[in-house]
């Protein structure tokens, strides 16, 4: 009985939960000595959800397999590092550790809240306790009857992969710091302190800016390396619903950032933060009630929690409009400025514009199963349609952030922006030449080459502005812009211009794939280390050779068979060789082969055979024999008429092959031969070797096969931009977070001082102040 | 400042435009064996997959295989791509594809598995070296 503290700390989590609300109600009513009563629930709240996630891990360490939970995804082969990440294997596990993440960074929230403590705080509780609600719900301290197995069923063996351990835990920070933001937006709606909220949770979005990216990456990165089907982009359900998130969340730092510095354009921030983090739940909402079972490699399947899961989703976004809708008029708003059309702000408004509508078209087809079944069948938009739609937005994207880096706030004219993109319009056209001199045709791939190109010059040289003057802390968002187009630059070329050949491979026999030789020498068994890989030796055009070692291996749990590909990273190209099937070959086969379904009679020659069943010695198999003996039973009907029953012995081998079986006369038919070959019952099925049975002697031989790796051989160019492109636009967000965070502080503080002095803070005049101009028209 | 809101606008909604035609252009329906049969663009039909019938055709380099229904009715698929990893222990597949010389040839398939691995231990570990690997 060692899950009831479990289940005691969920319901506490949720109880001191409520409390944590209800007291910080009485808080914002007056009731100021309640605060430290207030702060006092929230860290048992926050307690509570910890020694929840410690008792559910202690449970995984310690197999208790009696657990529902523990006996799902784990099992006793596990090492460490997989057993840790069980925790967060199935829905119950993932949801606590959005919880985890979510009540710590809380503890940092009501610090830096001040003024805005108990209406922030309030909100941003309740963001959690949809999600405890479930979890008190669907606990994962849920009892098994007795008895308790042995072993648990064990993790999916494709997640049993490093980058797997990592990827959602980065995953469930951004969509836990995502709550401030929101938390912080409704509260401004509510209380009607317009800005003060912005320089406090930039840090927050930009945190999840980086992680949520970072998870991303890595999700696609692992399936680059694993899955063999040459893509780290499949534009499934559950890739798209923490991408929608990100680009929101993209949006609202650029929000954020042009809110901050021109003290406008309040009412884009608030919907944006609140858009962003509807987008967070139904995303849930998808992928976690198993509405889009069908269309989705990885969704989940539904636990019957998904009216919960719409009640959440409802009562954030009613929240959302309502609060909107009642505040719009009292948003203060500045219409005295009239920026000109080639502006900062303009360019920034338009890029929100591209950002937020890129997030919806995906989302579009994303719900496209549950849009369609509303009017009949259910439909699935094709992977063209994303291309088609990212592709214009990615173009508009590139062009904006080029041109941000040398366009002033007060505006430029179109002649001076000519004039400084001399240098990056020209690095535009030897890339496009470049890209055209290598055969690439297609103009959409070459616009986007050269736009891509072109920006990441242009905010490389405003990097480089920016550092020669000293300030190289407030290039961040340049450094980004730089990583986006380098990155974009990968996407095209190793997107469109991926080469793929697939062929056979025989063994020791040198094949030409394009400008490269293959030949397949050898399986390399698997040890306890490694898994079972084909030895492949590659030589390139330039006479170099290496040997590639692409896995092929069935994992010993499941059977399922398993592959990664290969793949040797160039500067230029990724060599990615993923193996399709193995051909062991086969010697010349004397005999026959008729596979016998279980309970059905297969007439051969005009002798029937009946599989009636097999024993097999099921308790040998249980203790974990490595040989089982299995005895089958048949009835034979020969053409004459009598009826013969016989029982064949097989000897099963879990690790080899097995040994020459045992041959027996088929009663009733002279020099006629049987033997049992193999056996599944997986489909209740025997397959029988004849011999002397048939007419024509060529029915029984099988000529020899040679041993054979098919492949699917793939070039990617310039594919390692992706990653790179990758690095240098979260160095560039990593660099935005330090100054933003820094700035943060000093808000707290400012906001600090003004709580203590109530009534002394200075109401934001309705419409905007007039802004220091000399600050604000050169280019920061 | 009025400007950019509205040519933002303009562009938004010009860009929802254009997804929505790109949406219905692109929207593929589940079929039926017999609709998809009858059917001539993009359709996903789904069926658990016939064991025995799966092969890797190393003249053509592709694979192929049936998809049954449970009403009996049997769908032969074609795809040029990588064997998804958990193929064979999937509990329905989905094909998404043309129709085309009576196969569906697929350009994707969708694999959906038993979230968890369940059954007798013993079945397992015999599937687990059931000589399959040559078919």
């Amino acid at each position: 009985m060692y899950v009831w503290p479990g289940v005691a700390a969920i319901w506490g989590a949720l109880l001191s939960g409520l409390a944590c609300a209800g007291t910080y109600f009485a808080v914002d009513r007056g009731r100021r000595d309640l605060l430290p009563l207030a702060r006092a629930t929230y860290a048992a709240f926050t307690t509570c959800v910890v020694v929840a996630s410690a008792i559910l891990m202690t449970l995984l360490l310690q197999h208790r397999f009696d657990v529902a939970y523990v006996n799902s995804y784990s099992s006793l082969d596990l090492p460490f590092h997989f057993l840790f990440s069980t925790f967060w294997a199935g829905q119950e596990g993932s949801f606590l550790l959005w919880c985890f993440f979510g009540s710590l960074i809380g503890l940092f929230v009501w610090r830096s809240a001040k003024e805005q403590e108990a209406p922030v705080m309030i909100v941003y509780l309740s963001t959690f306790l949809g999600i405890i609600a479930i979890l008190c719900k669907q606990s994962p301290f849920k009892l098994l009857p007795p008895p308790a197995p042995a072993d648990g069923v064990g993790l999916n063996p494709l997640l049993q992969d490093p980058w797997m351990v990592i990827h959602p835990q980065v995953m469930f920070v951004g969509f836990a710091s995502l709550s401030v933001p929101f938390s912080f937006a409704i509260a401004a709606l509510w209380k009607k302190r317009w800005d003060g909220w912005i320089a406090r949770t930039l840090p927050w979005v930009l945190l999840t800016f980086l992680t949520l990216g970072t998870a991303i990456l890595m999700g696609g990165y692992w399936a680059y390396k694993t899955l063999g089907w040459g893509g780290y982009w499949g534009w499934d359900p559950v890739e798209n619903t923490s991408l929608v998130p990100w680009l929101f969340t993209a949006a609202l730092v650029h929000g954020m950032f042009l809110q901050k510095a021109r003290k406008r354009h309040r009412k884009v921030n608030l919907i944006l933060a609140c858009t962003a983090y509807a987008t967070i739940l139904y995303g849930t909402f998808l992928t976690r009630s198993g509405v889009l079972a069908d269309f989705s490699v990885h969704s989940f399947i539904d636990l019957g929690i998904t009216g919960w899961l719409v009640a959440i989703l409802g009562t954030f976004v009613a929240l959302s409009i309502v609060m909107l809708a009642f505040r719009w008029r009292s948003i203060p708003t500045a219409d005295d400025e009239e920026a000109p059309l080639l502006s900062r702000s303009v360019l920034f408004i338009l890029g929100i514009a591209t950002f937020c509508a890129l997030g919806l078209v995906i989302l579009l087809g994303t719900s496209a199963p549950l849009l369609t079944r509303l009017s009949g069948t259910p439909s699935q938009v094709q992977t063209s349609f994303y291309g088609a739609t990212t592709a214009p937005a990615g173009f508009l994207l590139l062009l904006l952030s080029g041109l941000v880096a040398y366009v002033s706030w007060k505006g430029t004219s179109f002649r001076e922006i000519l004039l400084s993109s001399r240098r990056s319009l020209i690095v535009g056209a030897v890339a496009t030449a470049v890209a055209l001199g290598f055969g690439a045709r297609d103009v959409a791939s070459l616009v986007l080459l050269f736009t891509a190109a072109f920006a990441a010059d242009m905010n490389l040289r405003a990097v480089l502005r920016k550092a020669s003057s000293g300030k190289l802390g407030g290039a961040g968002g340049y450094l980004a812009h730089v990583g986006v187009g380098i990155m974009l630059a990968g996407v095209v070329v190793s997107g469109n211009y991926a080469r793929i050949q697939r062929l056979t491979l025989k063994v020791d026999t040198p094949t030409k794939a394009g400008d490269a030789t293959l030949t397949f020498l050898r399986v390399v068994p698997g040890t306890a280390e490694r898994k079972q890989a084909m030895e492949v030796r590659v030589e390139t055009a330039r006479g170099k050779s290496y040997y590639a070692y692409p896995k092929m291996y069935e994992n010993s749990r499941t059977g399922q068979l398993m592959a990664n590909p290969s793949i040797r990273s160039g500067v230029l190209t990724d060599l990615y060789i993923a193996p399709q099937q193995y051909d062991p070959g086969q010697p010349e086969v004397v005999g026959r082969d008729v596979r016998l379904a279980k309970g059905t009679t297969t007439n051969v020659e005009g002798t029937g055979f009946t599989f009636r069943e097999f024993n097999a010695d099921r308790a040998a198999m249980m203790r974990g024999e490595k040989t089982v003996l299995v005895l089958t039973d048949l009835t034979i009907t020969p053409p004459d008429g009598s009826q013969h029953d016989a029982t064949i012995k097989y000897v099963f081998h879990l690790d080899e092959r097995a040994p020459e079986p045992e041959e027996l006369a088929v009663p009733g038919v002279p020099n006629a031969k049987m033997r049992v070959v193999a056996v599944s019952p997986n489909d209740g099925a025997v397959v029988l070797r004849l011999t002397g049975i048939s007419k024509n002697p060529a029915d029984e031989f099988q000529a020899a096969t040679v041993e054979s790796l098919s492949v699917e051989v793939t070039r990617k160019p310039l594919i390692a931009l992706v990653w790179a492109g990758f690095y240098v636009m979260m160095a560039g967000g990593i660099l935005a977070f330090i100054k933003r965070s820094g700035e943060a502080r000093r808000a707290v503080v400012e906001a600090g001082r003004a709580a203590e002095a109530p009534r002394a803070e200075p109401a934001i005049p309705p419409t905007g102040p007039a802004l220091p101009a000399h600050s604000r028209s050169r280019i920061e | 400042m009025k400007k950019g809101y509205w040519i933002a606008a303009a562009l938004t909604l010009a860009f929802l435009g254009f997804g929505l035609t790109a949406f219905q252009k692109t929207l593929t329906p589940y079929l039926t064996f017999d609709e998809a049969r009858k059917s001539r663009g993009v359709v996903q039909v789904m069926g658990g997959l016939d064991k025995e019938s799966d092969r890797y055709d190393t003249a053509k380099e592709e694979l192929s295989f049936d998809l049954v229904d449970p009403a009996g009715g049997r769908m032969p698929v074609t795809y040029r791509g990588t064997r998804p990893a958990n193929f064979k222990d999937a509990i329905s597949i989905v094909a998404i594809g043309r129709f085309q010389d009576g196969r569906i040839d697929a350009e994707k398939l969708l694999v959906k598995c038993p979230s968890k691995y369940q059954g007798p231990e013993v079945e397992k570990a015999y599937s687990a070296s059931s000589p399959g690997k040559t078919s």
